[in-house]
């Protein structure tokens, strides 16, 4: 590509570096790994939501030919030192479910890993799956969070009373005097389907067991290599040195690859059995039950208020439907939905609570977002069902409860929000709606007989996790920190080695932007390493929370800031200047004022590892390398503004989206054009969770949809064009400046489309309360008022 | 996701098809593949033998015979689709095969094989259905002509017989002065339809409509014919009126299925909406063919 | 190849098929069981793993080939069909160590994030811009609308599309 100067790269509308390999077909994704004497697994799945196992006899497929090796439940079990841990422990005295990869005893859900085969290639693997005998005593199920609760509810845990898993509340201020006091209070009980990030690849590992060094080599598509690193330590109990996590490119995350399941530890037991390389790639059937789901979740939400609208207290219950056993993340997703209830809101007094509570369907784990596209429909909802009742402006309404620009940092009831211009940021979306004619157009639309509506959410996206203390204060069982290594090498060309996983999100562009800024080379003289962990460095937690640009930014640039003044203080020698008189661009380091008098940043790197006598200062040592590990002081908190306009058909139920916009601030932008696709893709997946995707469990606990014509993720006619808008306002905690948004998108969408759609239907009083908002269920809403799952 | 093994018979001629389809228990035919391949892979299909008939160029045609437009039962969808032939003899065939799928399906599925698999909710059977189409079945004892509308009786079960195959598909030419519509109800672009209305108004010079021609997929175990719906237009103007009392007589013959995309009812109360937009337009379109348009 | 081959008899190793293929240019000659698709092969036994599996059902678009001329879905095939054929793969669109007018435009205009449904992605649009030289915006939704795309929100995939179309064109 063409040289950039390094002037201006942060915020630079620069191409991806990722794209070439990714264009021509010469990537390396997990599947795309061969090792010699590689076998293949696959997982024999429970057909069963609920059963004892009784027998399982596997005689049969260890003789078909081409099979290497067949491990249980009661092996893997024998084979590992503790149960599959789960990190997220934010409420202490929380029933844990102590899963095993494959299930020991008992299955509780539908299609939970029961056995594996391992043989010469996958075909063989499934026609040995079909040899398996497996012996059920098929118990009754609990399919619903309805009939978990219900009093004489079959239990999935025997020696818990019930089927609760944890309760916890949240408080902040004096909730019963608000409601005590309040002029009006309402009242909203809303649904979520489970639905899951769903990434086009799917999960897969290849792991390689040594069982004379005990050395664990594994390729795995993850967002989180070191903490798969550690927790593969734990659980097989083999010390961290021995073991290597590499992670190919990785074909989108999206929460589904954060967490650490089974099927990786299961590939790593096969390995040593078989003393061969084993992979273990998860089918697209099998991913609709193997992998972790996410977003199901009941929560009732009550709002006290002044009659003009002002939000004096808000009380919430979120009943988190859980699967048969916990996930690697626990129950953090659902808590960060009580967490933050109230949003960009302020509001003196808030009590949310959260409820766990186990079923027979598969774990809840980590989908973009976490809890938070529940919170932020609910408390925007509510905020327009507030409306309706006083009869007001929904955007009054949002005016006059937002917090305002001066009273940042603000203590919402867990974290302190760090910054930002809320109403400004609406404002930009209001004035956008204007401009683009939006309200002529939905009063045209009626006139004509069609039914078209506007929308708004406002939504908060808590970035940049960290820090590591404070989240260990809160349950993590792992830390959030994030260490960058920059090196500049023997030609004068950086390399920056990162912890960060590239799942799509253009870290290796962001990160090469930040160091070529900061050091004055241009961005083609960088390249970002990653996905290794025996050559990259640390970070805690993973590449999720919307960490990398952020964290790995402010890291990188403090590191290469510390580089660069060791390479001024070399060029200083070299030029006989101070180095306060140097400057640097395009790879030349240069008097100020006296163009000619310069060196490259090959002489420097020359000097600093080769020709080292006369030219690197004797003070200096040689190698030009910095480290920085950046612990934030606090998590940094993103926000924006979505509005939708859509078009209802009032004859068959179906919604269209005609327009859709979203204002936003995520602190200083590094890369707009990689900024602009994340808010894309996140808003794609909102209107997928808003309109679409639900995966459906039968009265009989059998999941229904396994396959993509039934899982609707939307196609590019289903989606519409995109219109974004920024501010910015830098996260001074933070060097550099940079929030996260990777999940942004994803979070506001279904509030903006639910309020459009009952503002198309506003006649009929329609109040959505449900998602996804699916034809059927919307005719029948303008019926009887509500669109109910 | 890998099929379970079977024996593979690249067929050299009908005749040797329908000799491996006798020979062996369990044999299938491999034409397009766009569905019988994902069957496989999910071994929800287990055959002992695939006859892939894909070698059989002979059986690739679109051709005027008779005053009938006949279609070699390996012809592709795209093919069929895109041809001259059918935008002016059969343009309801070509409307519906818009709606099927997306290109790359378009491009391998064949016509003959969307007709043998008989899916309810698919376009071609129903527009078969619609239009009197009649199709050529040849077997070891010789060939017959089955009409559509005794072909289709169950889900996915039709009369051929195993050892069977379909050769040829023979569709009716419509007459001048025909308007045709497709409307399906798809959750998303190229779906299966929730329910689709195929519909074929021909308006005779004094304005009335002299023939009408409408079925629906998705509404029961086999693409429904409207008859009923068809009787009370024939000699109507057509008016909105008319349009959705057809409609609702349509909707009121279906027996849709419920699942997980729709209920049944939903499905029936949508029949009534799609009929009554697809009579609509099938009619304005007759009106501009009159009017020389 | 014979017109019939077994596949495997219950708990014996299948017969292989001999199956010769022209993939970019190259004409490739290996043994398959009757049952694998030509995605499989494709990837596992000639190396061609830029054609991605993202669903083997025939609905995401990923394993999408050029096959004699139009487009296929290599997951919805079996190898044995293709015996005989050409086939163009994504490694085959880029010549000369040139990139193809799509890839250039989708790399300038962010058409990809993952780059998991990107083989099938240009697959398909260099067929929707053969078939449809100057398509609107609409048109483009449509003609992808078989490849599921889950990090664009496909509107930089519609403006890569777009960008090439001109470049694409036969001089008039």
């Amino acid at each position: 590509m063409a040289e950039q100067s390094a002037a201006g790269l942060i915020g630079a509308r620069v191409r991806r570096q990722e794209d070439p390999r990714l264009l021509t077909g010469r990537a390396q994704f997990v599947d795309d790994v061969r090792l010699p004497g590689m076998l293949n697994a696959a997982v024999l799945r429970s057909p069963v939501p609920h059963a004892r196992i009784v027998r399982i006899d596997v005689s049969r497929a260890l003789a078909h030919p081409g099979v290497y090796a067949v491990v249980t439940g009661d092996e893997v079990r024998a084979a590992v030192a503790t149960p599959q841990p789960v990190i997220w422990r934010m409420i202490p005295d929380q029933r844990m479910t102590d899963g095993y990869p494959l299930a020991v005893g008992k299955a509780r859900y539908v299609g939970q890993g029961i056995a594996a085969v391992a043989a010469t290639d996958r075909a063989t693997a499934e026609d040995a799956l079909e040899l398996i005998d497996v012996e059920y005593d098929e118990l009754p199920a609990v399919t619903t969070l309805e009939e978990a609760l219900a009093e004489d509810a079959p239990k999935l845990y025997d020696e818990w009373p019930d089927n609760v898993s944890c309760r916890a509340t949240i408080p902040k201020g004096d909730v019963e005097a608000a409601f005590a006091e309040a002029d009006v209070v309402v009242r909203e009980t809303f649904r979520f389907a489970r639905q899951m990030g769903t990434p086009l690849e799917t999960r897969g590992v290849v792991a390689t067991w040594d069982p004379f060094t005990d050395r664990l080599d594994v390729w795995l598509s993850t967002q989180s290599p070191n903490l798969a690193r550690d927790l593969f330590g734990e659980v097989l109990d083999v010390s961290v040195d021995k073991i290597r996590v590499r992670v190919p490119d990785v074909g989108g995350g999206f929460g589904n690859k954060f967490d650490f399941y089974g099927e990786e530890v299961v590939a790593a037991i096969l390995s040593k059995r078989t003393g061969r390389p084993v992979k273990l790639i998860e089918d697209r059937l099998e991913s609709f039950v193997a992998n972790a789901h996410s977003r199901e979740q009941k929560v009732e939400v009550e709002l006290a208020a002044t009659s003009d609208g002002r939000i004096t207290g808000l009380r919430g219950t979120v009943y988190a439907v859980l699967g048969g056993q916990l996930a690697t993340v626990g129950i953090g997703p659902c808590w960060l939905t009580a967490a933050l209830m109230s949003g960009p809101y302020d509001i003196a007094n808030v009590e949310a609570s959260v409820v766990g509570v186990v079923t027979n369907r598969s774990p809840y784990g980590s989908y973009r977002g976490w809890g938070q596209p529940k919170s932020n429909f609910a408390h925007e909802r509510m905020v327009d069902l507030l409306a309706r009742r006083l009869d007001m402006d929904p955007l009054d309404v949002r005016r006059k409860n937002l917090i305002p620009a001066d009273a940042f940092p603000y203590a919402s009831p867990v974290f302190f929000y760090d910054g930002g211009r809320y109403d400004e940021c609406l404002g930009l979306a209001t004035d956008a709606v204007r401009d683009r004619g939006w309200l002529r157009r939905r009063d045209e639309a009626r006139g004509s007989g069609r039914t078209v509506g506007i929308g708004y959410s406002f939504h908060v996206e808590i970035t940049a996790l960290g820090p590591s203390r404070i989240m260990n204060m809160a349950g993590l069982q792992h830390s959030a920190f994030d260490e960058e290594v920059v090196r500049i090498d023997s030609s004068g060309r950086v390399t920056v080695y990162t912890g960060q996983t590239a799942l799509g999100q253009g870290i290796q562009t962001a990160l090469a932007q930040v160091a070529a800024e900061q050091l004055g080379v241009p961005l083609d003289d960088v390249t970002v390493v990653v996905g290794d962990t025996d050559t990259c460095p640390y970070t805690g937690y993973g590449t999720g929370a919307s960490r990398a640009a952020s964290l790995g930014g402010g890291a990188v640039l403090t590191a290469s800031k510390r580089l660069k003044e060791k390479v001024l203080r070399i060029a200083g020698g070299m030029l006989e200047a101070a180095p306060e008189d140097l400057v640097v661009a395009d790879g030349r380091i240069s008097v100020v004022g006296v163009p000619d008098r310069s060196v490259s940043m090959a002489e420097i790197g020359d000097a600093a590892y080769r020709r080292i006598n006369g030219r690197l200062p004797e003070d200096e040592v040689p190698t030009l390398e910095e480290r920085e590990v950046f612990d934030p002081p606090n998590v940094a908190f993103s926000y924006g503004c979505t509005a939708v306009l859509a078009d209802v058909d009032r004859e068959t139920g179906e919604v269209r989206l005609l327009d859709y916009l979203i204002a936003h601030d995520c602190g200083t932008v590094i890369n707009p054009l990689i900024v602009d696709g994340q808010l894309h893709g996140g808003a794609a997946q909102a209107i997928g969770g808003a309109l679409y995707e639900e995966l459906v469990y039968g009265p009989d606990g059998q999941i229904q949809t396994t396959t993509f014509m039934d899982y609707l993720m939307p196609t590019a006619s289903e989606i519409p064009a995109f219109e974004l808008l920024h501010m910015e306002t830098p996260a001074e905690h933070i060097p550099g400046g940079f929030k996260g948004m990777g999940e942004g998108g994803t979070i506001g969408g279904a509030a903006a489309i639910a309020g459009a759609v009952d503002d198309a239907l506003a006649d009929l009083g329609v109040a959505t309360v449900a998602l996804p908002i699916t034809p059927p269920r919307l005719l029948a809403a303008m019926r009887n008022g509500q669109v109910q799952a | 996701m890998k099929a379970a093994a079977f024996d593979y018979h690249r067929a050299t001629s009908v005749d040797d098809a329908i000799q491996q389809l006798g020979a062996a228990d369990d044999a299938k035919v491999l034409a397009g593949g766009q569905s019988l391949v994902p069957l496989l892979a999910m071994r929800l299909a287990r055959p002992t033998v695939l006859v892939d008939l894909n070698r059989l160029a002979d059986l690739a045609y679109v051709r005027r015979e008779n005053g009938e437009l006949a279609i070699g039962a390996l012809t592709r969808h795209r093919t069929v689709e895109t041809a001259e032939l059918v935008r002016r003899d059969v343009p309801l065939l070509a409307d519906a095969l818009a709606h099927v799928g997306h290109v790359t399906i378009r491009n391998r599925g064949t016509i003959g094989g969307s007709i043998a698999h008989g899916d309810p909710a698919a376009e071609l059977p129903a527009v078969a259905v619609a239009l009197d189409a009649t199709f050529r079945l040849r077997g070891p004892g010789g060939e017959r002509s089955v009409a559509a509308g005794d072909f289709f009786f169950g889900y996915l079960m039709t009369a051929l017989e195993p050892d069977e195959l379909l050769t040829e598909i023979r569709w009716p030419v419509l007459p001048q002065g025909t308007g045709c519509a497709v409307e399906e109800l798809t959750r998303r672009n190229g779906d299966f339809a929730l329910v689709a209305v195929f519909a074929a108004l021909t308006m005779g010079a004094d304005g009335v409509c002299t023939q009408a021609r409408i079925s629906v997929a998705g509404a029961a175990a086999a693409p429904l014919r409207a008859d009923n719906a068809e009787q009370a237009l024939i000699g109507s103007r057509v008016s909105a009126a008319d349009a959705g009392a057809a409609a609702d007589r349509l909707a009121a013959a279906t027996d849709p299925p419920n699942d997980i995309h729709a209920p049944a009812d939903y499905r029936r109360e949508m029949a009534a909406v799609l009929g009554r937009r697809a009579i609509q337009r099938a009619w304005a379109q007759a009106n501009r063919t009159n009017a020389g348009e | 190849m014979s017109d019939h081959v077994n596949g495997a008899a219950e708990g014996t190793v299948a017969n292989k098929v001999p199956v010769t293929i022209t993939v970019n240019g190259r004409t490739h000659r290996a043994d398959c069981e009757p049952r694998t698709t030509l995605a499989d092969f494709l990837r596992e036994d000639l190396g061609y793993t830029g054609v991605h599996l993202g669903c083997e059902h025939g609905v995401c678009g990923a394993c999408t080939v050029q096959l004699d001329g139009s487009t296929a879905r290599s997951c919805c095939m079996l190898a044995v069909q293709a015996d005989g054929s050409e086939v163009t793969t994504v490694e085959g669109l880029a010549e000369d160590g040139q990139l193809h007018p799509l890839q250039e435009a989708f790399w300038n205009r962010h058409g990809l994030q993952c780059g998991f449904c990107t083989p099938g992605m240009l697959m398909t649009a260099c067929e929707l811009l053969a078939d449809n030289p100057d398509p609107s915006a609409e048109e483009i939704r449509e003609g992808i609308s078989g490849n599921l795309c889950r990090c664009t929100g496909y509107q930089f995939i519609v403006e890569s599309i777009q960008e090439a179309a001109p470049k694409m064109r036969p001089a008039t």
